[in-house]
């Protein structure tokens, strides 16, 4: 792998010039990313504290466990493994545009952004059926010794404790801060996605009217791309945090 | 690689010539309104930070009358405040409201904002040598989310229910709930849209005030020939990239406890009879998520105070600081720390005792760094050539206060003390020294230093004088005795003692407490006036280095344009410490290191 | 507004890189180390479905997915963002501030379980609390 080290025989540290060689736009992007991945790394460690904190916590795979157009068949992480794979991918063509951008190849550039524009919309819409699946689900919980149907919302959780009621098997209330941290860390992640979008799509447009080109470089995407992929790499962790584990 | 950057000198060239000329042909409007100048964006974190300094203290005057005086009633009070005053006595909601108000605003819009936004602003592109910030248009957004905050914070103390009342740490259950108190109706949604605005500024501050340390330096200006303003205003900045947005978490969560019935941070709760449905919370989760930024915060405060206090201590002593490399490791291993002690903030709340142990080690390290500093100061004036100026008095004040607030941290600091400490006024003595007041006399320190740069007149000397030996004065007067009502257990944040037998002994004290706060607090309309009137009024500046000081900001013109410097940046060949040095009472850092100079050569 | 625009100071520009060889197979390792994740929890799903769990087993499935999702992050940060291309200093002045999070995950993750278990052990305590409020407090709740 090229591990980068600036070319020996200049004083990089002694002024007048980057001591990283980085212009101090994309300084900026990187630090602000560090600095979001605190607000997002603040989210998924209050969930960790408040589920630990918890004395009963329901299982990933019982409640993610439905795929579109298959029914009530029983398939556990199917469904957000897809997204996962999507942003990936989506990761995947955007560095393909940047690199076409270091190439100065702008019809490089605008397909590769295309198609990472293709895959956050993608994301987004699974996003959607998804939360749209929790919302209106229907789960019998067993409340006050009545039998219930709830769906998963921020304040309701119908995966609690199962017990024998009226000689069968019935949940009762989940923790109601499953879905509160659900809704909220995946919202926070999905609001990310869609301002990335509207990045990307703000890039696409400069780069087909030649914005770029004039200015000689393509720094700009290189920064919209910085964004997108750290998008992708906090899904890593919701992922791993809400799904996996 | 040497036509690239010959190019670009000519380009900044070419910049200071076109900057003086534009000089003439602003409207009102870009000059001075949505300028991209720092230094004007400066004057304006300034002056709303002045104006928010006046608010905050006429707060806590207003709350002194009711603490000294509990038994009187001042009808006058009435008149202004109208339902918050019934019969001219506060009343206990409008109590808790303006402690609540005079902590937030004079922590985050008057020594955060108003300290290191000006200072930061004003003093990082002329002492290292830049045209600019890196980003001018970032830098006015971020005064302008500051304004926004600002006004949404003063909106929240016209509304019908007032403004938020659960003290500036906003611990819920009392912040979350609307039916615990009259300011967590409306008033504390409006603290937390307020904050969103001002952490998205810091934010915006922070990135480019560390991208411009970084990438502006001019020629010659190594990282170790940065004066220890800079320096600490670059750790700052990191320090507030790190922390704030863990605050933008914590509130946003607190915001969605209290408006779309999450349980975040709530968990079985009675009000009035009822239980509440909020289940499976943890507020202890939120003093967390607070004190994870709140403890870096009180170093946001402190460290541009330290480097305001270093410059102003070494030009006026007229000696080089004292261990410039331990100055700054010191500061490093501060940031380091600050991030990792917050929990000693939450000894007494039900954290893990065994997880508080972890915690008071790490505390009680703190005390090294501060310790070093401590002594470098000291060592700076030894056998210095003191010249005292107002300026060089609150920086020695600042000294002093550091020292009698940090030494009560340390008792604080350990867990096993501060069952007995927390929360009294013990707490509030330690911290409004070693923060509160230390601060302000540094920011003091760096305006009377530096107004000659931002306004090119001087302030008026007398008036400085009586300045610094009144506050001074008052300030121990004010904070000393709260360490022995503290130690007595008296509890902080109550609105009345009187009715309490082992607190009646303080009555007295209370009172004479609340009285020096009020002469205090004249003095500082005092310098106020003094500020303005010398804005316009003051005697002028006739030369370009007044204080014979070495850093670049006085190598520009007594009143630079946009650009700073009219021609080419200027070149740094030494640090900026060579007072007394070779029979000569100062080397400014452009003037290349001579033939015969003794070493060594920084 | 002001008439110059502060120099980006760049001092030399970056080789671009002569092919997408080093993209794609960071893709095809990030590909197969999600496949892995998602073996192991699925198994962690079977064995919580089988007779009886064993909780350290399954502790340690979550273990190794904590491992390759770390893993996964560094491609996508090394790869994807250029981080590997970048200068030492500059790729450390961003990995060690993400360092604090050791201390701040230990931190809130013991005291999260610490609650769980002092408010257990007083479990008794708290039920009374929640089931039939206190006389007092209900007659003052009807007064106001
Ligand atoms: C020698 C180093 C220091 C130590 C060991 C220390 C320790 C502590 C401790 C343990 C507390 C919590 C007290 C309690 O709530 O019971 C505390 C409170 C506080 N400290 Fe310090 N401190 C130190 C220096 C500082 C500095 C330099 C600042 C500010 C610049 C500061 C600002 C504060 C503030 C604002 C509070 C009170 C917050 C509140 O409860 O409202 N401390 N300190
Ligand atoms: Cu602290």
């Amino acid at each position: 792998m090229a591990s980068g080290s600036l070319p020996a025989g200049i004083k990089w540290w002694s002024g007048g010039k980057s001591p990283y060689n980085v212009n101090y736009g994309k300084i900026m992007m990187w630090y602000f990313l560090v600095s979001d991945s605190f607000t997002f790394g603040a989210f998924l460690i209050s969930y960790g504290s408040t589920r630990l904190g918890s004395d009963y916590w329901p299982d990933p795979n019982h409640v993610f466990n439905s795929f579109p157009f298959m029914g009530h068949a029983n398939l556990p992480l199917a469904f957000v493994s897809l997204m996962t794979f999507i942003l990936i991918f989506s990761s995947v063509t955007m560095v393909l545009a940047v690199h076409e951008g270091h190439k100065m190849n702008r019809k490089g550039v605008e397909k590769y952004m295309i198609m990472t524009i293709i895959g956050g919309l993608a994301f987004l819409s699974c996003q959607a059926w998804e939360w749209t699946h929790l919302l209106t689900g229907s789960h019998s919980v067993l409340v006050d010794g009545k039998v219930e149907h709830w769906a998963t919302t921020i304040t309701k959780n119908p995966f609690g404790p199962m017990v024998e009621h009226a000689g069968q098997l019935v949940a009762t209330p989940g923790p109601q801060l499953f879905g509160g941290f659900f809704f909220f860390i995946t919202g926070f992640h999905g609001f990310h996605v869609f301002s990335g979008l509207i990045i990307n799509i703000i890039m696409y447009i400069k780069t087909r009217l030649g914005h770029f080109d004039q200015r000689g470089h393509y720094e700009m995407v290189e920064k919209a791309g910085l964004y997108w992929h750290f998008v992708d790499l906090v899904w890593v962790f919701v992922f791993l945090a809400f799904y996996l584990i | 690689m040497s036509s690239v950057a010959s190019l670009h000198e000519s380009e900044l060239q070419h910049a200071g010539h076109d900057a003086q000329h534009e000089h003439h042909q602003q409207s009102f409007l870009t000059k001075y309104i949505f300028s991209q100048d720092h230094k004007t964006i400066a004057k304006q974190f300034l002056i709303t930070g002045i104006i928010w300094a006046i608010v905050g203290a006429l707060f806590s005057v207003l709350f002194r009358l009711q603490l000294g005086f509990p038994e009187s009633s001042f009808p006058i009070l009435e008149d202004i405040l109208g339902k918050w005053a019934p019969g001219g006595k506060i009343s206990p909601d409008f109590y808790y409201a303006l402690v609540t108000m005079h902590g937030t605003i004079l922590v985050f819009f008057v020594l955060t904002a108003g300290l290191s936004g000006t200072f930061a602003n004003f003093l990082i592109p002329l002492q290292i040598g830049a045209r600019d910030m890196a980003s001018p248009f970032l830098n006015m957004l971020s005064y302008w989310f500051f304004f926004i905050g600002s006004i949404i914070m003063a909106t929240s103390l016209f509304i019908q229910t007032g403004p938020a009342s659960g003290g500036w740490t906003i611990y819920p259950p009392l912040s979350a709930l609307s039916d615990a108190a009259l300011g967590s109706v409306r008033g504390m949604d409006l603290w937390i849209i307020s904050m969103a605005f001002f952490i998205i500024s810091q934010l915006m501050g922070g990135l480019n005030y560390v991208s411009t340390v970084l990438n502006l330096r001019t020629k010659g200006m190594t990282m170790t020939r940065m004066p220890l303003t800079v320096w600490s205003l670059f750790f700052t900045a990191i320090l507030g990239i790190l922390s704030f947005p863990v605050l933008l978490s914590c509130v946003v969560l607190l915001f969605c406890d209290r408006n779309l019935g999450t349980s975040f941070y709530l968990s079985d709760i009675i009000i009035a009879g009822k239980v509440l449905p909020h289940e499976g919370g943890s507020p202890i989760l939120f003093q967390h998520l607070f004190w994870f930024l709140g403890h870096p915060e009180v170093y946001i405060v402190v460290l541009p105070a330290m480097g305001l206090a270093s410059e102003v201590i070494s030009v006026n002593a007229r000696k080089p600081i004292f261990g410039y490399v331990a100055m700054i490791s010191s500061m490093l291993a501060i940031v380091a720390l600050s991030l990792i002690v917050w929990a000693h903030h939450m000894f007494v709340s039900g954290m893990n005792p065994f997880l508080g142990a972890g915690f008071i080690l790490f505390t009680l390290l703190i005390a090294v760094p501060s310790a070093i500093k401590v002594f470098n100061w000291l060592t700076t004036l030894w056998r210095g050539n003191i010249r005292f100026t107002p300026a060089m008095l609150f920086a020695i004040g600042f000294v002093s206060m550091f020292i009698s607030g940090g030494l009560t941290g340390i008792f604080l600091g350990n867990a096993a003390l501060d069952i007995q400490l927390h929360d009294t006024y013990f707490n509030i003595a330690h911290f409004h020294l070693v923060m509160g007041v230390a601060a302000f006399f540094s920011m003091f320190a760096g305006l009377y230093q530096w107004f000659p740069k931002m306004f090119g007149r001087f302030m008026n000397n007398t008036l400085g004088y009586i300045h610094f030996w009144i506050t001074m004065v008052g300030a121990y007067l004010i904070f000393w005795p709260m360490h022995y009502s503290g130690l007595a257990g008296m509890p902080r944040r109550y609105y009345d003692y009187s009715n309490w037998e082992s607190f009646k002994q303080f009555g007295g004290m209370n009172k004479f407490i609340s009285i020096v706060v009020i002469i205090v607090f004249i003095t500082q309309l005092m310098f106020v006036f003094n500020f303005f009137y010398s804005i316009w009024k003051g005697r002028k500046v006739r030369e370009a280095n007044p204080w014979d000081a070495t850093t670049l900001e006085w190598t520009t013109p007594i009143r630079p344009g946009h650009g700073n410097w009219p021609g080419e940046l200027p070149e740094v060949h030494r640090w900026p410490y060579d007072y007394s040095k070779d029979g000569k009472e100062f080397i400014s850092q452009i003037t290349p290191v001579g033939e015969e100079e003794t070493g060594p050569h920084h | 507004m002001s008439s110059f625009e502060v120099p980006s100071q760049i001092t030399i520009h970056h080789e671009p890189a002569p092919n997408t060889k080093r993209i794609w197979r960071a893709f095809w390792i990030l590909s197969v180390v999600t496949l892995g994740e998602l073996a192991l929890g699925l198994s962690i799903y079977n064995i919580h479905k089988g007779p009886n769990p064993s909780e350290m087993m399954v502790l340690f499935f979550k273990g190794v997915i904590c491992i390759l999702t770390l893993a996964k992050g560094y491609y996508i940060a090394w790869v994807f963002m250029h981080m590997g291309d970048e200068s030492k200093l500059f790729r450390r002045s961003i990995v060690v501030p993400l360092l604090l999070f050791i201390w701040f995950i230990i931190a809130f993750l013991h005291d999260g379980n610490a609650y769980r278990e002092a408010r257990d052990s007083n479990a008794g305590e708290f039920k009374v609390i929640k089931n039939d409020v206190p006389a007092a407090v209900l007659e003052r709740g009807q007064k106001d």
